[in-house]
């Protein structure tokens, strides 16, 4: 009685900000129906057909999980899928409240869910149940970067969650059989792999190593049920190695035995093909390591090779694949193109430019980003750094981020956003020289529009100006270009 | 004279979490601007203690549990002694968020037992629990030593202090976001009053340490690039310390530091 209450008033809300246009409906039925039942999303999970497949990471998520849902799709599963950015419990409430009719019934084969970093153990938790009844669970762990440490807290930490997480639900008895539980892990990422390293054989006593130079000892080890499944996927190319290796690095000291990582090759950040000299715990083999990728980016890369191995794990084919990835449309923010059509001189016809947004939230993200950008010969780079709550309000990872590598060719930066002279700041340091010249390549705009507008005139007609911004500075740049308030 | 500084980054792939890496960027081209040559020596797990004797200015950043522990007993036996030796040798330090925990006599977790450090600082830490809140924000701090004041303002004050200057140069900035609760023994004085903030331990009132030429602060990760006069007061320690000099820094534009520097300052 309860949870159709919930689920009433749920749709109710839902209808009511459709009506309103008070948003799309991301989080705030999702709040009212867990305000009345907190414990409905057990109920909801258990209705889907087959089960769940969790994205969880820093990086990547909202791009993966669109990719599996396409895919899926394409093969006829009907999927449920949460909105981007709607990754918390009333995100993923909202997207099943959205889907099921008006007494909470829901019709649908997977739910396709990103989730955030700090929300993935509550919605393990939450399926735990669903596991009984023969529906399976697939995980996908992209990475672990340091992000918003003022919000998240630190990538052990969080690490630390998961795995204990992943530890209560491999251990059910229930979890035995068909391959209910699968994880999928990203072998390049020493401590992501490091989780499934850990389900999958129970830890070798090392009775030398100092448990104070571990600097883990409260780890337990756990074993995996052996009929679960642990998928890894990574990059198998020399080619694509780092010359140097980037300075925002997270994880270069061994999970195991805390002794020094060696890399073979640096794909980025910490990512790549990594050996422990300690106790010998290494990257293990990827089982996918080549697919193509619909988006420039080694990062998307990685998101490919994720998508491809849920796809591979429930036997859809490779044609199927291939098609729906052809086909594929970015999420909004992500590499996400705009044309803007302006007019080149008074009276004169219009000519049409493009702008490619990349959100980019944290020094890996951000490294990616720029990495991606210099690839494509850029002529004017705008950078856009807030401070609200969903950006983090601390920046000072922005000294993290390698704008050195920016700075080297002679294209325009322009900076903007709530923190704008932070960036500036940075950028002043970024320089070989600061000097007039210096000076002039940097463009100091405190008004965003002014600032897109600025980009834009600085390149020639089919050109493009690549913006990248923080989450919030991605949405505003996104409602300026959408809602033509410029030009 | 061509002027030379060894700068220690001390554990730069263990102590350096967010940003931390600002100080040493502004550090190294604020003296590159001004023709000081530096060379940055990485001392990590693996580096001799010998390779720290000929350093002229320390560095040492923040770091997440693991990373610190990893750090922590190499810290106290090998290169904890020698820092301090350094610094009560007036070699000019800065130690931030972990690090400034990490130089005192002790931390003492919520639970277990206390962490012990090399007391390169006469101070210690507590934590007080998962249950009080976290110290998290941006901070405003007014300088409080007059010493370091006149100090801090004179290298770079070649044409004279104008009001303005003066008026920005008592202020710090930054960003806080601790659990640890530090408090200071005698032989340290407050390097700063809290003005908005938390600061060493959210009760006295006062944000960090200063100790003959060092500088312990809960301003985590780069301290330097928002408050480049201190970056300049370091600087000028470190060469008056190694060429028994009395030096005078040329001053730099600082236009963009100090419109980074009211945003925050500013802010309510």
């Amino acid at each position: 009685m309860r949870n159709l209450l919930a689920i009433f008033l749920g749709k109710v809300t839902f209808k009511l900000s459709q009506l309103f246009k008070l948003g799309a409906g991301g989080t705030w039925p999702g709040e009212v129906v867990l305000t009345i039942s907190p414990n409905i999303l057990t109920q909801l999970f258990d209705q889907l057909h087959e089960g769940v497949v969790i994205v969880a990471g820093t990086n990547g998520k909202t791009t993966t999980s669109l990719m599996i849902k396409q895919i899926l799709e394409k093969q006829g599963i009907s999927v449920i899928h949460n909105t981007t950015g709607a990754n918390l419990l009333n995100g993923i409430t909202s997207a099943c409240i959205k889907e099921s009719d008006w007494l909470g019934r829901i019709n649908a084969d997977w739910g396709v869910f990103e989730t955030d970093e700090n929300t993935l153990p509550s919605i393990i938790f939450n399926f735990q149940f669903s596991i009984f009844k023969d529906k399976k669970l697939i995980i996908v762990l992209l990475n672990l970067f340091r992000d918003q440490l003022d919000r998240y807290g630190e990538v052990d930490v969080i690490a630390e969650k998961w795995a204990k997480a992943l530890q209560a639900i491999s251990s059910q008895p229930s979890a035995t059989g068909h391959n209910k539980l699968t994880l999928i892990l990203n072998a390049d990422d020493p401590q992501i792999a490091h989780l499934g390293i850990r389900l999958s054989h129970p830890r070798l006593d090392r009775g030398s190593a100092d448990s104070r130079l571990r600097g883990n000892d409260k780890e337990k080890s756990f074993q995996l049920r052996s009929d679960s499944n642990v998928l890894y996927f990574g990059v198998n190319d020399k080619k694509h190695f780092l010359k140097q290796k980037e300075h925002a690095t997270d994880s270069t000291f061994c999970l195991n035995c805390g002794g020094r990582l060696v890399y073979e090759g640096i794909y980025y950040s910490h990512i790549g093909v990594w050996k422990c000299v300690g106790c010998g715990e290494k990257r293990p083999q990827p089982d996918l390591s080549v697919w193509d990728s619909p988006m420039p980016g080694l990062y998307n890369q990685y998101n490919t090779l994720a998508a491809v191995s849920v796809a591979k794990a429930l036997d859809i084919k490779d044609n199927i694949i291939n098609q729906a990835l052809q086909r594929f449309k970015p999420a909004f923010g992500r590499q996400e193109e705009f044309t803007i059509n302006v007019p080149t001189s008074p009276g004169l016809r219009e000519a049409s430019k493009q702008v490619k947004l990349f959100l980019s939230k944290n020094p890996a993200g951000f490294n990616a980003s720029l990495r991606t950008v210099l690839e494509l010969n850029p002529k004017t780079v705008l950078l856009v750094l807030n401070d609200r709550i969903p950006d983090g309000r601390d920046v000072s990872w922005i000294w993290d981020v390698d704008f050195e590598i920016l700075t080297q060719d002679k294209h325009k930066i322009i900076v903007s956003g709530d923190r704008v002279y932070d960036l500036a700041l940075r950028m002043k340091y970024a320089f070989q020289q600061y000097n007039n010249l210096a000076m002039q390549q940097l463009i100091i705009k405190e008004n965003l529009a002014e600032a897109i507008e600025t980009g834009l005139k600085s390149i020639k007609p089919e050109g493009t100006l690549y913006i990248l911004a923080t989450y919030s500075a991605m949405l505003e740049v996104r409602k300026i270009l959408t809602g033509k308030k410029i030009l | 004279m061509n002027f030379r500084l060894n700068l220690a980054w001390m554990y730069p792939d263990l102590m350096s979490t967010y940003g931390d890496r600002g100080n040493i960027i502004v550090l190294t081209k604020r003296c590159q601007w001004r023709g000081i040559e530096v060379n940055i020596k990485e001392i990590t797990l693996e580096t001799k203690v010998s390779e720290l004797s000929n350093c002229d200015l320390i560095f040492m950043g923040g770091a997440q549990d693991r990373q610190q522990k990893i750090a922590g007993d190499d810290f106290l036996k090998n290169k904890g002694p020698m820092i301090k030796e350094l610094v009560e040798n007036s070699v000019p330090a800065l130690f931030v968020c972990a690090a400034y925990q990490a130089v005192g006599h002790f931390y003492k977790p919520y639970q277990g037992e206390p962490i012990p450090g090399p007391g390169i600082f006469d101070l210690h830490t507590e934590h007080p629990g998962d249950q009080a809140k976290r110290l998290i924000g941006n901070v405003v701090a007014e300088l409080i030593s007059d010493q370091f004041d006149v100090i801090a303002r004179s290298p770079v004050s070649k044409y004279g202090i104008n009001s303005a200057t003066k008026q920005s140069s008592h202020l710090i900035v930054g960003f806080e976001n601790h659990g640890g609760r530090t408090y200071l023994g005698k032989k340290l004085q407050p390097f700063a009053r809290v003005i908005k903030g938390g600061g060493n331990n959210g009760e006295d009132g006062y944000e960090g340490a200063l100790y003959k030429n060092s500088i312990g602060s809960y301003f985590h990760g780069p301290l330097l690039p928002k408050n480049p006069y201190i970056a300049d007061w370091l600087i000028a320690k470190a060469l008056e310390k190694k060429y028994v000099a009395k030096i005078r820094l040329r001053q730099l534009d600082d236009g963009l530091e100090k419109q980074a520097h009211k945003f925050v300052s500013t802010l309510r």
